[in-house]
């Protein structure tokens, strides 16, 4: 009885703990996958790793955790429709919707995620 | 002191208390306007500008790696053949049904010939700031975004402030251009010197501009300074303002009397820690007295000056790649004409008059700066320096009064519209407005002669 007690106690903390905000090396995280690593650079980078721009920050999993919510075909469609301050296509004409989704998941930090 | 930043923040919050019963009007924001699909019938993927006005389906995506596959994609790909930057432009510049070419793998610095860099054109401007002062060297000028690729910028004659500095084509000494014809012709002043002159400014319409030798200024630290006062004040100040300042420009706000002044000049102080931007805050303001105040405009200015007449300057010190341009979270959309300086005021006196007298949903500020000329048959500064007078939308409202009411201003004053900003003018128009016009048609002809580098919206516009 007094072990499941502590483990309640436990579930609960977890359960109340917030998500933690983005890791000290945000900014220099990069896909593993080259390809996806120089649409990142080139595109995506310039705004998920600047705080001023108003985006997510790259692996922020509390500004990520109510967005990875909605699902990867909401989040598609954000991307490349545009939304809010998201700008169409991220503004990479070369990415595919398989780069999108795969960057997203990079982004938010669930790349392990998709496989 | 507080920032300004917290200032208008809590200006914000006064302006929802104050209004009591007001409180969700002011807060109520338009839903996102409505997309097309993210995929065709076809399935082919969306392409929309940054605004989200301007959209298209490509039947290709093509992303060269090299300047020679630009060369051979250019001969065979499904026209037509429109190159993409970061797609800020908000006319109908890049939407194609055929190829849609991004140059975002030609990109970097190739070599340097002196002070001068040789530089791919799809390196994005926010990129080629930190490679250029690697070596200390960095563009003279900077548009108020870094997020376009570099032919994006020159072929659409993007620019920045101040009386000494030319709009970013202004600093090119050579390029190179990738034809329909699978070519790779190169120029510059003497060598080829038609071809330059029609090149550098020329919508993507000539062939695909792959590199530009650029010249590059020593990578100074500059002393930012903003500050707001009353317009009136502003106007008649500005002349002696673009005299002494390194880089000047104003806002002014519509429905405030007050304006905002940015200026620019190299400093030997050290660096400070840049402080959080206060623009969006600036913005929300203005949106939630238009949200809330809109039906009166004596009570929207009171409020106006009362929030934001008296909020602290803001102070930075930085180099200029990184303080020149600024983020622009908020999107909009704008028309912005290249006026004679002589005639730039009371452009301006006119189209404030005209917003606040018809358009009260309008809230963005009105943006102004003035350009250096140069030689470029399609430069909207050819001939001499100009004075820009640009105005802004929030993109989730009605923008079409841009063109009903606020270019025929423009014109009357002389005005040549921004190649990538809003304007509906044609050949007809724009043939009387550039003396080298046809010049420019005749290069076009000779490069592309079955116009697979137009679309619709450049058939109309050259009168092809």
């Amino acid at each position: 009885m007094r072990h499941l007690l502590i483990l309640a106690a436990l579930l609960s903390l977890a359960a109340c703990a917030k998500p933690a905000g983005p890791p000290a090396d945000y900014a220099s995280l990069k896909p593993a996958d080259p390809r996806l690593a120089q649409l990142y650079e080139g595109s995506c980078k310039t705004c998920h790793v600047n705080p001023a721009a108003g985006a997510p920050l790259t692996h922020d999993a509390r500004a990520w955790a109510p967005r990875w919510h909605q699902g990867e075909g909401v989040l598609l469609d954000h991307v490349v429709q545009g939304y809010r301050a998201m700008p169409a296509g991220g503004q990479c004409a070369a990415c595919t919707p398989d780069d999108f989704k795969a960057l997203i998941a990079f982004i938010a930090g669930h790349e392990g995620d998709r496989s | 002191m507080i920032s300004r930043r917290k200032a208008l923040l809590a200006g914000a919050a006064g302006v929802v208390v104050v209004g009591g019963g007001g409180v969700a009007l002011a807060v109520r924001e338009k839903p996102e306007p409505i997309s097309p699909p993210s995929v065709d019938r076809q399935g082919r993927l969306l392409w929309r500008n940054w605004s989200g006005i301007e959209s298209a389906y490509p039947a290709v995506r093509s992303a060269p790696s090299s300047e020679a596959e630009v060369a051979a994609t250019l001969k065979t790909a499904p026209a037509p053949i429109r190159p993409v930057g970061a797609g800020h432009s908000f006319t109908g510049l890049a939407p194609t049904s055929g190829a849609l070419m991004t140059l975002d793998q030609v990109a970097g610095i190739d070599r340097w010939e002196g002070d001068e860099a040789v530089v791919w054109t799809g390196t994005r401007l926010g990129a080629l700031g930190p490679a250029l002062a690697a070596k200390g060297r960095a563009m003279p000028n900077l548009p108020d975004i870094n997020k376009q690729s570099l032919g994006g910028a020159i072929g659409t004659g993007t620019h920045g402030t101040g009386t000494s500095f030319k709009a970013i084509h202004g600093d090119i000494t050579a390029l190179r251009l990738a034809t329909v014809a699978g070519e790779i012709l190169e120029c510059d002043a003497v060598h080829n010197a038609d071809l330059f002159n029609a090149a550098r400014v020329s919508l993507g319409g000539l062939g695909v501009i792959t590199q530009v030798r650029l010249k590059t200024s020593a990578n100074r630290r500059l002393h930012r300074h903003v500050w707001i006062e009353p317009l009136a004040e502003t106007i008649a100040r500005c002349e002696e303002r673009w005299a002494k300042h390194r880089n000047y420009e104003f806002y002014a706000v519509p429905f405030t009397d007050l304006a905002a002044n940015i200026s620019h000049d190299e400093t030997n102080l050290p660096a400070t820690p840049p402080a959080a931007s206060s623009d969006d805050a600036f913005l929300e303001v203005l949106k939630q007295l238009r949200n809330l105040l809109g039906f009166s405009t004596p009570l929207r200015k009171a409020a106006a000056k009362a929030l934001l007449g008296s909020t602290k300057p803001e102070e930075a010190v930085d180099q200029g790649w990184k303080l020149l341009s600024t983020e622009r979270p908020v999107r909009f959309n704008e028309m912005e004409f290249h006026l004679p300086p002589q005639n730039q005021m009371a452009a301006l006196k006119e189209v404030v008059a005209a917003i606040e007298a018809h358009r009260r949903e309008v809230f963005f500020p009105i943006e102004l700066r003035r350009i250096a000329g140069d030689d470029a048959w399609l430069s909207p500064f050819n001939g001499g320096p100009r004075g820009s007078v640009a105005v802004h939308c929030y993109y989730k409202d009605d923008y079409r009064f841009l063109f009903d009411l606020i270019q025929p201003l423009f014109l009357a004053h002389g005005g040549r519209p921004h190649w990538g900003k809003l304007h509906n003018l044609k050949a007809p128009q724009l043939a009387k407005l550039y003396p080298d016009w046809e010049a420019f048609q005749e290069v076009r002809r000779r490069l592309d002669p079955r116009g697979r580098m137009l679309n619709p919206y450049l058939r109309e516009l050259f009168g092809a």
